[in-house]
């Protein structure tokens, strides 16, 4: 009789801890959740071709480089920009810093390259842009480091 | 009597672990790191770098320095208003800009203009020079743009919680026409309680 009760009271914390686990994670989701709707399918026919590699760091922090868009700006210099989708349930907070290498894989020393921080909501996305230093830079590299929160 | 000395040591040393992380010191960080310091209250050195950056690659994405006259573009350096109640040198971004914009054969810029030069000696040099050589030699420089701007700020608080937005904008005056050829705002905002290491 008393260990079909302790078994039973047991059961019933189990279930009390998984309810209020599901609901920490419904109220975590539901706080500072964004819905994206986009219409755009794919880049544009001007786009240059780039090799896209995305580090592991993004992935661990629940975000997605969704697409990558290179493109020559009005003044000469190529622009890039990165969607990022945070497909976490909280509030992504990251550094990010945009390296631009010249035709022979030298970094071109630049005051544009420097650290920048963003926040992307839960089911959010960002972009992230550079533009390059000058017309000499043909690749760029995308360095990110993760907040601790 | 040789136990109690242990317990003694044993706690001496749980005390400095815990004492450990609360106790950091001094060391290098990357300048303009998202680890330094960020003041709610204060531009940080980190901003100043975002907000030259943000208004470099501007100036590049436009193309407006090509629209020059002269080739590179010819610049003068105007006032730049510090309108926030934190203190520090406007010449940080402007100086990193010009690093950028001159020694990468962008524009030039005009040390020498007005009545109150940024290099006194070299505009009397070039006084000197003129008047011993005539008027048609060596003609005095002949800017394209001026460079003027604007930082300020916005603070509110919700009981505790501090928020400040800091804004950086310039302007480029086609000096021929005298109207606006580029203008570009960088926006800051922070928010929290008190200041805090960065990540």
């Amino acid at each position: 009789m008393t260990a079909t009760r302790i078994a039973a009271r047991a059961a019933l914390t189990v279930a009390a801890a998984l309810l209020l686990g599901a609901g920490i994670v419904t109220v975590v989701a539901g706080c500072g959740t964004v819905n994206t709707t986009s219409t755009r399918t794919g880049p544009a026919d001007s786009a240059v071709e780039a090799t896209t590699k995305v580090n592991n760091l993004l992935q661990q922090l629940f975000l997605t480089a969704k697409e990558v868009r290179m493109n020559r700006t009005k003044g000469g210099p190529m622009e890039v920009q990165v969607d990022v989708e945070n497909n976490g349930f909280s509030y992504k907070t990251f550094a990010y810093r945009f390296d631009w290498v010249d035709a022979k894989g030298n970094v071109i020393e630049s005051q544009t390259s420097v650290w920048k921080s963003t926040n992307v909501p839960s089911g959010g996305s960002t972009v992230i842009r550079s533009v390059a230093p000058n017309e000499d830079a043909t690749d760029f590299r995308l360095q990110v480091r993760r907040a601790e929160s | 009597m040789r136990i109690r000395t242990a317990s003694i040591a044993v706690l001496a040393s749980l005390a400095a672990f815990l004492a450990a992380p609360g106790c950091e010191r001094a060391r290098y960080v990357e300048t303009g790191s998202p680890e330094g310091i960020i003041s709610v209250n204060d531009v940080d050195f980190q901003d100043i770098l975002k907000a030259s950056s943000g208004m470099l690659e501007s100036l590049g994405q436009t193309g407006v320095l090509k629209t020059a006259k002269n080739k590179p573009a010819q610049l003068i350096i105007g006032d730049v208003v510090n309108d926030t109640s934190s203190r520090f040198d406007v010449g940080e971004v402007t100086y990193r800009m010009r690093e950028q914009l001159v020694n990468s054969g962008q524009a030039t810029v005009v040390t020498t203009f007005g009545t109150t030069p940024e290099d006194k000696q070299a505009q009397e040099v070039l006084r000197r020079e003129k008047f011993l050589k005539g008027e048609t030699v060596e003609p005095l420089p002949d800017p394209d743009f001026s460079l003027t701007g604007k930082i300020t700020q916005v603070k509110r608080s919700a009981g505790g919680t501090k928020q400040a937005t800091y804004t950086f904008r310039l302007t480029l005056t086609n000096l021929r026409t005298g109207l606006e050829a580029w203008t570009k705002t960088v926006d800051m905002t922070k928010m929290g309680n008190k200041n805090a290491v960065g990540f």
